[in-house]
C-alpha cells in the first residue's frame, strides 16, 4: 500500500437498540462493536499516517464517539498493560460514548429507524475540516463506512441524496456493510460515490468480511477480485406518501415526483393543464425494465 | 451591483466606494485576517440573497460568446478569449450539476456572422469538447448581435412553453456589426420569452441595455476576472420563471434503472452509433428507454428514437435543494456563553476559535462559519436536524 498518501476513514456504526437483529441476542451488538473496533485499529495499524473518526447513529441522534471534541485530559487513560496508547483511548472512548448514548435515550418511543443522514453529513463536514488542515502537509483521501442493520428510511430520502451528491462533489467514497436488511438508498449512495456496498448475514463473520472488503483503500481495491457489483435500485421516494416508486409524475416547473396524477403540484401550487402528456402514455403497460 | 438599486443609473455615476476604510490591520498588524474575514462575509451575503422562488427548471441556455478581434484583448490573463474559456468550463460543469435536465448550447460570433457551434444538449461531456473548439478558434473581425440572437431565436422558440428559454451573451467588443434592425429582433424576442443577459467584458452599451430590460434579462459590466466568474455563476441558479409558462405534470423515463443485463447478453448501444471505435458500441448493460427500449451508456440523454428525456431519479434530486433551501444561520455571539457543552461545532467538531458562530433556527445547534459556508454551499442538509428526529428530515 502507498506510503505517501494517507486515509481518512470515518466509520458510522448503527446502534439503534430497536433494529430486529439486535434483538435476535444480547451479545450482537457489543460483537458488531468488537468488530468494528478491531477493524478500525487495523486501519491505523496500515500506515501511520491513517487517521480515523468514529461516529454513533442512534435512534435519537448521533455523535462523535472519537475523536471527542473536548479533550478532558483529566481522566487517566493510560494503558496498564502495554497497549498501544492510541488504540487505549480509541477504545475507551466508543465504550464510554455507547453507554453515554443507550443511556440517554429516550425509553417510551423508540424508532426502527436510525438517522444516519444525520450522521454522515456531520462525517462529511468533519472530513471538509480535516481535508483543510491537512492540505498543506499530506494528501489525504477520505472514505466513509456505514455499518447498519436498519435498512431503507425513505423519509430521510432527500437528506440522503444531498449527502450522495456531496461527497461525490468531495470525492469522499460511501462504502456500506448492511447487516440482515438491504437498504436501497445505500445501495444508490456506494453506486455515486463508487464505493462498495455488501449485504452480510451471517453477523459473527462482521469482523472477516470488514477486513476483506473495506480496509484496503480505493487504490488498493483495483488489485483485489471484489464482490460482484450489486444491482442498483434506483427508485425514488414520491413527495406525497415518501414511499419508493417504480415509475410516477414529474412537476414540470419543480421536478416534485408524485406517485398519481394530481391536478395540483403539492410543492410549489403549480396548478397544472389536464391530463399528462398523451403521447408518452403507452409506456405505462411496459414494465420490462421495471423493478 | 449598482445596477439593482436603480435601473437607470450607471456604475459611474454611483457613489464612490471607500473598499480600503473596511480592512483593519490585526493585533500584529496584518492585513490578511481582515481581507479573509471580509471574503467570507461577501460569501454569506450571497447565500442570504439566494431566496426560493417559483423555479423553471427545464432550461434551454444558449451561451453566445464573442469572438470577435476585441476578445484578444490581453487585460483579462492571458486573454479575454482564453480567460473566457476557463471560466465557462468550471460554469458548464457546475450548470449541469445543479439543473440535471436543463440543455445548454453555445453559439460563436465573428466577422459580422454567427454560428451554432453546439446545439442545445443535455450531456456536459458533449458542451466541453464544444468548448475544447472554442479555444483553438482564431478572434476575427467584429461580432454581430442581431445574427446570434436570431440564430438562438431559431432554436429556443421551438421549445415547450413550460420551460425557461435564456440567452447569455459574453460580449467584448464595443461594437456590433447588424444587417438589419435590431429593434425588431428584441420585439420578437420579447414576444418569444426568451430572457436575454448580457455579460459585458470592456464597457456599458446602450442597446445591449435596452435588450436586458426588454426581455427581463441582467446586464453587468466585469470589473476583474474574479467578479466575471461570480457574474457568470448567477446564471448556474435557475431564473424566476415568469407566472406566464405554461406548467404541466410531465411523465417522464426517469426511473429506468441501470439494468446490469441478467442474461449476459451485449447488445448495441444508440449512443455510439457514429462511434468509429469498433467494440465500443457494445456493451453489457446500460440505461433503457422506457418507452422504445433503445439502450444508452450514460444519462441524463434524449432518447434518439422517441425524444423522451431520459433520466435517474439521482438526476433529479440533485436539484431538489432549489425547491426545500436550508434555512440560513444566525449569527450569534458565544462571548459570554459559559456552558462548556456548546464549546464545538456541531458539523466539524472543531472547538470555536472566533466569538462569531452559527446557529441553525431549526435544532438551535452551533455551527462555525466553515461549516455554515459549506452546508449552504455544498450540503444543503443541516448536520443537527438530520440527525434529531424532531426535527423532520427533508421532504
Ligand atoms: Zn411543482
Ligand atoms: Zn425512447
Ligand atoms: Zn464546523
Ligand atoms: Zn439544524
Amino acid at each position: 500500500m502507498s506510503a505517501e498518501e494517507g486515509n481518512l476513514l470515518v466509520v458510522i456504526v448503527d446502534t439503534n437498540p430497536s433494529v430486529k437483529l439486535m434483538m435476535k441476542g444480547k451479545n450482537v451488538l457489543t460483537h458488531c462493536l468488537d468488530s468494528v473496533m478491531v477493524f478500525s485499529n487495523s486501519h491505523l495499524m496500515i500506515s501511520p499516517l491513517n487517521k480515523l473518526a468514529v461516529i454513533a447513529c442512534h435512534s435519537h441522534k448521533s455523535s462523535f464517539l472519537f475523536p471527542k471534541p473536548q479533550n478532558d485530559d483529566s481522566e487517566d487513560d493510560r494503558p496498564t498493560d502495554g497497549q498501544y496508547e492510541l488504540f487505549a483511548q480509541i477504545d475507551r472512548c466508543v465504550k464510554d460514548g455507547v453507554k453515554q448514548l443507550v443511556l440517554e435515550s429516550p425509553q417510551e418511543t423508540l424508532h426502527m429507524e436510525s438517522v444516519l443522514a444525520g450522521a454522515m453529513s456531520m462525517a462529511l463536514c468533519y472530513i471538509h475540516r480535516i481535508e483543510r488542515e491537512e492540505k498543506s502537509r499530506q494528501k489525504l483521501s477520505a472514505r466513509i463506512l456505514v455499518v447498519t442493520a436498519s435498512g431503507d428510511s425513505a423519509a430521510q430520502y432527500m437528506n440522503f441524496m444531498n449527502v450522495f451528491f456531496t461527497a461525490q462533489k468531495q470525492n469522499v467514497i460511501i462504502d456500506a456493510c448492511v447487516l440482515d436488511k438491504d437498504s436501497g438508498l445505500l445501495q444508490q449512495g456506494c453506486d455515486i460515490t463508487g464505493g462498495c456496498y455488501l449485504k452480510v448475514t451471517n453477523v459473527s463473520a462482521l469482523l472477516q468480511y470488514l477486513l476483506w472488503v473495506f480496509l484496503p483503500d480505493a487504490k488498493t481495491r483495483k488489485q483485489l477480485v471484489q464482490p460482484p457489483p450489486v444491482h442498483v435500485d434506483y427508485r425514488a421516494a414520491c413527495f406525497c406518501h415518501r414511499e419508493l416508486i417504480d415509475t410516477g409524475y414529474v412537476c414540470s416547473v419543480c421536478l416534485s415526483i408524485f406517485c398519481a396524477f394530481s391536478p395540483i403540484c403539492s410543492t410549489c401550487q403549480t396548478a397544472f393543464k389536464l391530463a399528462p402528456i398523451p403521447a408518452l402514455k403507452p409506456r405505462k403497460k411496459k414494465t420490462k425494465t421495471g423493478l | 451591483m449598482a445596477e439593482e438599486e436603480d435601473p437607470s443609473s450607471y456604475r459611474w455615476e454611483t457613489e464612490y466606494e471607500k473598499t480600503w476604510e473596511s480592512i483593519h490591520e490585526d493585533e500584529q498588524g496584518l492585513l490578511q485576517g481582515s481581507v479573509e474575514e471580509i471574503l467570507h462575509r461577501n460569501k454569506r451575503l450571497r447565500l442570504q440573497k439566494k431566496k426560493n422562488i417559483r423555479l423553471g427548471m427545464m432550461r434551454h441556455l444558449f451561451v453566445i460568446v464573442d469572438l470577435s478581434e476585441a476578445m484578444a484583448v490581453q487585460d483579462l490573463k492571458p486573454t479575454r478569449h482564453l480567460c473566457t474559456i476557463k471560466i465557462l468550463e468550471d460554469f458548464i460543469g457546475e450548470f449541469f450539476d445543479q439543473n440535471p435536465i436543463s440543455q445548454l448550447g453555445i453559439i460563436i460570433t465573428r466577422s459580422k456572422r454567427a454560428e451554432i457551434l453546439m446545439e442545445l444538449s443535455g450531456n456536459a461531456k458533449h458542451c466541453m469538447a464544444g468548448l475544447k473548439d472554442i479555444a483553438d478558434a482564431v478572434c476575427v473581425g467584429e461580432p454581430s448581435l442581431q445574427n446570434s440572437l436570431e440564430l438562438a431565436a431559431q432554436t429556443l422558440k421551438h421549445m415547450p412553453g413550460h420551460t425557461s428559454r435564456e440567452v447569455v451573451i459574453i460580449l467584448g467588443s464595443l461594437t456590433t456589426c447588424d444587417p438589419s434592425d435590431i429593434c425588431s429582433t428584441i420585439e420578437t424576442l420579447k414576444s418569444q420569452k426568451i430572457r436575454c443577459s448580457v455579460i459585458g467584458l470592456a464597457a456599458e452599451l446602450r442597446i445591449c441595455k435596452a435588450l436586458v430590460q426588454a426581455t427581463e434579462g441582467t446586464y453587468h459590466i466585469i470589473l476583474d476576472e474574479h467578479h466575471y466568474k461570480e457574474i457568470l455563476y448567477n446564471h448556474i441558479s435557475p431564473p424566476p420563471a415568469s407566472g406566464i409558462t405554461e406548467s404541466s405534470l410531465v411523465r417522464m423515463g426517469e426511473f429506468s434503472s441501470h439494468v446490469s443485463d441478467a442474461e449476459g447478453k451485449s447488445s448495441l448501444c444508440n449512443c455510439h452509433l457514429d462511434s468509429k471505435v469498433p467494440g465500443e458500441k457494445f456493451g453489457i448493460g446500460g440505461y433503457f428507454c422506457p418507452q422504445c427500449h433503445s439502450k444508452y451508456c450514460e444519462l441524463p440523454v434524449e432518447c434518439k428514437a422517441c425524444g423522451l428525456n431520459l433520466v435517474s431519479a439521482p438526476h433529479l434530486a440533485r436539484s431538489y435543494h432549489h425547491l426545500f433551501p436550508l434555512e440560513n444561520f444566525k449569527e450569534v455571539n458565544i462571548n459570554n456563553r459559559t456552558d462548556s457543552e456548546l464549546r464545538y461545532c456541531c458539523g466539524c467538531q472543531a472547538l470555536f476559535t472566533e466569538q462569531t458562530v452559527y446557529r441553525c433556527t431549526q435544532c438551535q445547534q452551533l455551527f462555525c462559519l466553515e461549516c455554515d459556508l459549506f452546508i449552504h454551499d455544498t450540503l444543503h442538509t443541516c448536520p443537527g436536524c438530520s440527525s434529531s428526529r424532531n426535527f423532520n428530515m427533508g421532504i
